[in-house]
């Protein structure tokens, strides 16, 4: 079975090169491309579904949506600014038929050119119910919608816009740190890109093309772009097959960071599941962490105790350990001998000689010395 | 005593009055005041009576009935004259009468526009009318940006964030924009010079999107008194402007009294310190209760007087120092405490001279000339309650300025006060906005940048640089940078140095910036440089990196760079001969100024006290300059040393003469002579803008030379010094034996 990296490559392979070089006479139309490729290469959409996307985004989706209902789009720009002289002078959009998935691309070969860019994707935004991008929330709409203003096109987009980059960087931002649509592709997706053009360089290949109308490196601007509408499409079905089927993850990062997020969505039960197949490896200790919170917040105060404990036989975060389960036995399970041995052990381990008495460590033995005092006046019945 | 009880017992004291060489007493006025319009909403007119307000001044009418008729107008009136409701009366009107108008108000500093959007909130809350008015600088949380941009009727803010944010981000303001009603400029007379012809640009290109989203704003401006507000105005805004000065605010009698230091050593011709006298003076108005407000020049002036008042006995708890650098949040309380009447007396750099509501004090002591006529009055203005009489006093540094003052108060009193000039046209400043116009919006073919007639020839050129794209009809941006991050409002290049303060090892910090034709002459290695009242010396200068890095010191010398000039005349724009056969030229000259030496000069008695070496490269400027050529008929008749001393002497005349008459500061103009000009062969006096392309200034003193030369000889005449010194020609030790004298001669034959 070829994987990704394969498929992506023969994907690349179909694209055929045209022969007929984009001339500029008087502005008509703006030039433009199509590519298919065969839908079955995005297997990973069949995951897809207005709950996983809701899941994984934090907002509504039509009910009904499907592959061919969302539109992709990236653009490549005169410049890095949002401000109104940055001009998208090639827009790429990527939505599925009934058997390919179709790459458009539209590009002005002069500033004259750039209303029948605009048009067209006015249009294509005005057809489709969701739109997906990567960091086009913060670059690619802005700046789209300033050149719509600009030339009296009215509004942009009015459906649901996924921005991939922000759930992309709540799941792999652990791991990679990073998580340029570059990074995420070669880790991720397994892309690499040969003889690419830098993003950077863009802007100025462009404006060269303008003067001398060597049209060759804005061919590569296009390439740039397809392979940006590819991987966009293909980040975008991963997500919703991650979130579906957790368990293919491919490391206990990934799942630790989904969990977070399911927490953050209400799905708490999966959030659990998350964080116990991600308790391996150096994930394990805030992973139990998390897990002991969870069940602490949904008052099951035995299962996180037995959390606890367990962390406490291997000897992990001890003082910690010991002060949650102090205030477990405290205010949760009202069992204040074993609230008092906890704070006590807690101290205990504070004291012990070696330990750098930073101000955060004293400041924490002054609470619990607190604590101390205050839960043996309780066992004497004394009131607070 | 009270102020009157006090002016008295000072003007029969000889010897406070031996150092007075001038006593001017203002009498008092009565308000004049008018029926509210019958126009104005009802709401509006409930607040002002509650308020106490029953009726307008009759400037503030006037006011509203320029707004209600569409006028363009400048109101001109002194400090603390109801100016403000001479804006928001009519902007609230047209915000109650249509919801969706907009208002944009722009005050020179982020304090001030502040403190002005504070009494609005308190206008509109006590209206109880849903209004929004917001601040917008660069402190703005990014969440609340966006509610400013939707939803605020008035956007209170500043011309920098006009230029580098708002302008180049016009479509996130579409609603400011199609609904701008009014824009407000308040303290236009700060916009002179470079500050100034940037604004003008900036409101070009904000006129340019108002008439694509279709709005065609009005102008409400305000100013100090200044010689020429409409003018400036106009300038400013390519409008025709009305002039509003009908002030009705009452006034109560002024004292304005001169104060010159005692001489201590008649031979040096060195003065008792001006700081000792003010602190004196102030401790005397601070023991009798008499609020007082002491202007200072510097912060660190600022922080000695406080502390040495502080610990002044009577009243001293009721001191306190207010400068930049203090917390808004402390410096707020401090208004606060002045208009309660807290604080006996308060001692500021000219931060509180411009528009921040302190209430009114009774007195006001400046420690020296605050530099302009208008400042002086806008700093005086401060002290003067309706039904109370004032007292102002200043007091004289050994400045020359300040000397030259002191000794002809009638200059302060009767001339008008100072033109305000810009030069919305220099080149640089022009080519920079036009490269952000066409950024903001693509020029089509024909259309003029505000009024600039050779529009085209900008567009043509910067097509040729490969910056515009000219398609279709229209050149578009055609670059990837952004115009606006590259131009800094207060300075004419873009090629600035950044200061660094390396004081502090572990923190080096930013303190400013400095244009690189200014660099050679006050950031060559070793310059003592003054930054917000501090002393510090460069330690090093990195021309190509462009930084240069400061240390803080004491010492008791400042440094004067000695600028090797020369100067190319590169074209003459007009010229006319005298009736003293001197030939007067304006034009466009190039200057080349390399730094090889400079002096160290003793602070207070600009004793010269050594000399240093200066490497660094030579920088050319090409500005507007105008020039005195001498006739052989009066060169002929003295000797070259004598001709020589004597053009240095009028040379330093002039330098002290001219920034008061052209209303700038020292360093923004620069003369220079030349015995053999190369041009010529004749001897020559040049005067130029020092700033590349000029701000207007050698084009006033073109037309004002006759002016210039008069008061020149007049400051040479009434100098009491024997053979020279730094407030008339210059040291002997400069000037050359007998060189006064000269000075004074060939001045004459000049006039």
């Amino acid at each position: 079975m070829p994987g990704l990296k394969d498929k992506l490559r023969m994907i690349s392979a179909e694209q055929k090169a045209r022969d007929d070089i984009p001339k500029k006479e008087t502005a008509q139309d703006c030039y433009r491309t199509s590519e298919r490729y065969p839908a079955g290469f995005f297997a990973d959409a069949r995951h897809m579904s207005a709950d996983i996307l809701k899941e994984i985004y934090g907002f509504e989706f039509p009910a009904s949506v499907q592959m061919r209902d969302v539109l992709f789009l990236d653009t490549e720009t005169t410049g890095l600014s949002r401000g109104a002289g940055t001009v998208a002078f090639l827009a790429g959009v990527g939505y599925f038929t009934e058997q390919h998935f179709v790459i458009e691309q539209y590009l002005m070969r002069d500033y004259d050119e750039e209303s029948f860019v605009l048009r067209e994707i006015s249009r294509l935004l005005k057809a489709f119910p969701v739109l997906a991008t990567f960091n086009g929330k913060t670059f690619d709409m802005p700046v789209l919608s300033n050149r719509f203003l600009l030339n009296r096109f009215g509004d942009g987009f009015g459906g649901v816009h996924a921005d991939v980059l922000y759930p992309a960087r709540r799941i792999w931002k652990l791991r990679l740190f990073s998580c340029t649509l570059q990074t995420l592709e070669e880790s991720i997706l397994g892309v690499t890109r040969e003889d690419d053009l830098p993003g950077e360089l863009i802007p100025q290949t462009y404006f060269q093309y303008l003067k001398n109308r060597d049209f060759e490196p804005v061919r590569q601007i296009m390439v740039h772009n397809r392979q940006d509408i590819l991987s966009l499409a293909q980040l975008f079905f991963f997500l919703c097959r991650l979130h579906a089927k957790p368990e293919t993850a491919a490391a206990p990062e990934d799942l630790y960071s989904l969990a977070r997020t399911l927490n953050k969505r209400g799905e708490t039960e999966k959030a659990k599941k998350c964080y116990r197949m991600s308790a391996r490896g150096g994930l394990r200790k805030p992973a139990f962490h998390a897990l002991a919170q969870q069940e602490k917040r949904e008052g099951n105060a035995r299962r996180a105790v037995k959390l606890y404990t367990a962390m406490l036989s291997r000897k992990e975060d001890m003082a910690e350990v010991c002060v949650a389960l102090a205030k477990l036995y405290e205010h949760q399970l009202q069992n204040i001998p074993q609230a008092l041995f906890y704070t006590r052990q807690a101290l205990l381990i504070l004291s012990e000689p070696g330990l750098a008495a930073g101000e955060a460590v004293q400041s924490l033995k002054n609470t619990l010395q607190y604590r101390y005092a205050r839960l043996r006046r309780k066992i004497a019945g004394g009131s607070e | 005593m009270n102020i009157d009880q006090l002016a008295a017992t000072l003007k029969r004291d000889p010897g406070f009055m031996e150092n007075v060489t001038a006593w001017e007493t203002i009498p008092s006025r009565e308000g004049q005041m008018v029926e509210f319009p019958v126009s104005m909403d009802a709401r509006m007119a409930e607040v002002l009576k509650k308020r106490g307000i029953e009726r307008l001044y009759t400037h503030q009418a006037s006011a509203w009935e320029a707004a209600a008729a569409g006028k363009d107008y400048v109101v001109v009136t002194p400090t603390a004259s109801g100016k403000t409701l001479c804006y928001n009366l009519p902007v609230l009107s047209a915000i109650l009468r249509d919801q969706d108008s907009r208002a944009l108000y722009l005050f020179p500093t982020k304090a001030l526009a502040l403190d002005q959007a504070g009494s609005l909130y308190e206008l509109i809350e006590a209206m109880d009318v849903d209004v929004k008015a917001y601040t917008y600088d660069g402190d703005t949380q990014a969440a609340a940006r966006k509610a400013v941009r939707q939803a605020g009727h008035i956007v209170v803010t500043n011309p920098d964030m006009m230029h580098a944010n708002i302008l180049p981000h016009h479509t996130k303001w579409v609603k400011l924009f199609e609904n701008l009603k009014y824009i407000v400029i308040d303290e236009i007379h700060m916009y002179r010079g470079v500050f100034g012809s940037h604004l003008a640009n900036v409101l070009r290109r904000l006129m340019r999107l108002c008439e694509f989203y279709g709005s065609s704003p009005r102008f409400i401006l305000c100013s100090a008194t200044i010689a020429n507000p409409a003018e400036l105005g106009e300038t400013l805004t390519g409008r025709h402007i009305d002039t509003i000065d009908n002030n009705g605010a009452p006034m109560g009698k002024k004292h304005f009294v001169f104060y010159n230091p005692p001489v201590v050593n008649k031979q040096l011709g060195i003065r008792k310190g001006a700081l000792n006298e003010t602190r004196a003076l102030a401790q005397k108005l601070l023991h009798n209760d008499i609020p007082t407000i002491v202007f200072a020049k510097s912060r660190i002036q600022v922080e000695v007087l406080t502390q040495s008042l502080k610990q002044s006995g009577k009243n001293s708890d009721a001191v306190r120092g207010y400068r930049g650098g203090y917390l808004p949040s402390e410096r707020r309380r401090i208004q606060q405490q002045l208009r309660a009447g807290e604080i006996k007396l308060v001692v500021s750099t000219n931060a509180l001279e411009l528009g921040v509501d302190i209430g009114s004090l009774t007195a006001c002591v400046l420690c020296g000339y605050p530099g302009t006529i208008a400042s002086t009055w806008q700093q005086a203005g401060r002290a003067g309650r309706r039904n109370e009489t004032a007292l102002t006093i200043l007091v004289a540094s050994s400045a020359p300025i300040d000397q030259y003052i002191v000794n002809h108060p009638e200059y302060f009193l009767k001339q008008s006060p100072e033109h305000a000039l810009l030069h919305p046209d220099n080149l640089y400043i022009l080519l920079s906005h036009v490269k952000c116009a066409a950024f903001e919006l693509p020029f089509e073919d024909g259309k003029q940048f505000g009024n600039v007639k050779d529009t085209a020839q900008f567009l043509e050129f910067l097509t040729e640089g490969g910056i515009l794209r000219h398609v279709g009809d229209r050149y578009h941006w055609s670059a990837e940078e952004f115009p606006a991050s590259e131009i800094n409002l207060r300075s004419a290049t873009t090629e600035n140095f950044v200061i660094v303060d390396i004081s502090d090892a572990a923190h080096h910090r930013v303190i400013g910036e400095m244009d690189r034709f200014t660099v050679p002459m006050l950031l060559h290695e070793n310059a003592i440089y003054l930054h917000g009242g501090n002393q510090y010396q460069v330690e090093k200068l990195d021309f190509d990196a462009c930084k240069a890095y400061i240390r803080s010191v004491d010492v008791d010398y400042y440094t004067d760079a000695d600028m090797n000039v020369s100067i190319g005349v590169l074209d003459e724009m007009k010229d006319q001969t005298l009736k003293s056969g001197v030939r007067l030229t304006l034009g466009e000259l190039k200057v080349t100024t390399i730094v090889k030496v400079f002096k160290k000069m003793k602070l207070d008695t600009h004793e010269n006290l050594g000399h240093g070496e200066v490497r660094l490269p030579e920088s050319n400027m090409h500005t507007q300059g105008m020039w005195w050529t001498l006739p052989d008929a009066i060169s002929s008749r003295y000797k070259n040393d004598e001709l020589q001393n004597a053009m240095m002497g009028i040379a330093n005349l002039l330098a002290i003469v001219a920034p008061i008459y052209l209303m700038c500061a020292p360093r923004d103009i620069k003369i220079v002579y030349q015995v053999k000009a190369p041009h010529t062969d004749k001897p020559t006096i040049f005067l130029y803008d020092q700033y590349p392309g000029g701000i207007g200034l050698s084009e006033k003193a073109y037309e004002m030379q006759e002016m210039l030369l008069e008061h020149a000889l007049s400051v040479v005449e009434n100098c009491g010094c024997e053979d020279g010194c730094p407030s008339c020609v210059g040291p002997m030790i400069d000037a050359g034996v007998r060189g006064k004298n000269a000075a004074k001669k060939i001045l004459g034959e000049l006039l």
